[in-house]
């Protein structure tokens, strides 16, 4: 899913500043709230798992389409929430460019991407569950909608950036990372759909990780 | 809400999310040219991390961009000040009234 993989300096200098800043000031605003508001215990531990999953499938090019990997943010999102989720978005894409998946320099502007979407992803499944949607299409579109969100800020920040070396003008550029944007979107289904058979799956067995503990509709069929 | 509205938006929303996939299948060359660039990637970085961890002799290797570009001095410039601002960030959650340190 949405993560730019142009190699080092492909950004203008004051491009990598930018969103280094923008990045960090995200980091800066989630770490002053967890802080202040605290976290339960629970959620630390789901944080760790989702932290874990989403490296190992970030890891894993797939062959479909000519080549995709999952992020799993959205799942990341709605389980651990948007404060740690966006954490957890630094932390995979850190060790990630430790392994030469993304550089170095764009760790700011991947982890605003990939932050985003679990942010999105988060406060959409929350805003479809309060309208009493069933858990499996309200995780499954919430998660296409958090993607979705990350693939087009992904396209912002490479078209706004520009490409050093790059021979296309800038509105040959558009219509590149569009495609790719694009792209992006129609893998958002795929992933969309594993996030609501994950998270229907935890909603049946154990709906207090999900706060989803008041509802009856999920709990019926399988048990742990 | 009623089940076949959930389903329907759902759906609406795949179909959406499908048909601009395709599109961006087609625009970007059937995306062997970034899937390429992403498996180099994936390919390099398990190449380039099979080394030792610590490797003093390597020194500090500052991309290629950026020194043939001559942005060492601003490269350096930005790195000092993001550890200035780290380190004042440090200090000041030490001494505000609840700090850690």
């Amino acid at each position: 899913m949405a993560h730019i993989h142009l190699g080092e300096g492909s950004f203008p200098l004051w491009a990598l500043a930018l969103w280094t800043l923008v990045g960090a000031g995200l980091i800066g605003v989630v770490t002053y709230r967890i802080r202040k508001g605290g976290i339960e215990t629970q959620q630390i531990a789901l944080a760790g798992i989702g932290a874990a999953a989403s490296f190992a499938v970030f890891q894993l090019n797939l062959p479909v389409w000519g080549g995709i990997h999952m992020n799993l943010t959205g799942l990341v999102g709605i389980l651990a929430g948007p404060a740690l989720g966006a954490l957890i978005a630094l932390v995979v894409n850190v060790f990630s460019a430790a392994l030469g998946h993304g550089a170095v320099g764009l760790l700011g502007a991947n982890t605003l991407v990939n932050a985003s979407e679990a942010v999105v992803a988060y406060y959409a499944f929350r805003t479809l569950v309060r309208m009493d949607w069933d858990t499996f299409p309200a995780s499954a579109g919430a998660a296409t909608v958090g993607l979705s969100t990350g693939a087009v800020l992904m396209g912002v920040i490479i078209v706004v950036s520009g490409v050093n070396g790059s021979a296309l003008p800038r509105a040959d550029l558009t219509v590149a990372v569009a495609g790719l944007v694009g792209l992006n979107l129609g893998v958002a289904v795929v992933e969309g759909l594993l996030t609501g058979f994950v998270v229907q799956f935890l909603a049946s067995v154990r709906p207090d990780l999900l706060a989803l503990a008041d509802r009856g509709d999920d709990a019926a069929g399988v048990t742990a | 809400m009623e089940r076949w509205k959930q389903y329907g938006a759902l759906g609406a929303l795949f179909a959406v999310a499908l048909a601009a996939g395709l599109w961006g299948f087609r625009a970007t060359g059937g995306a062997l040219p970034w899937a390429k660039r992403s498996a180099r990637a994936l390919q390099r970085g398990g190449s380039e991390g099979g080394g030792s961890l610590v490797d003093l002799g390597r020194g500090i290797v500052v991309a290629g961009p950026i020194r043939k570009g001559g942005l060492v001095v601003e490269f350096l410039g930005l790195v000092v000040l993001l550890l200035v601002v780290g380190v004042a960030l440090y200090v000041y959650a030490g001494r505000r009234p609840g700090g850690a340190a």
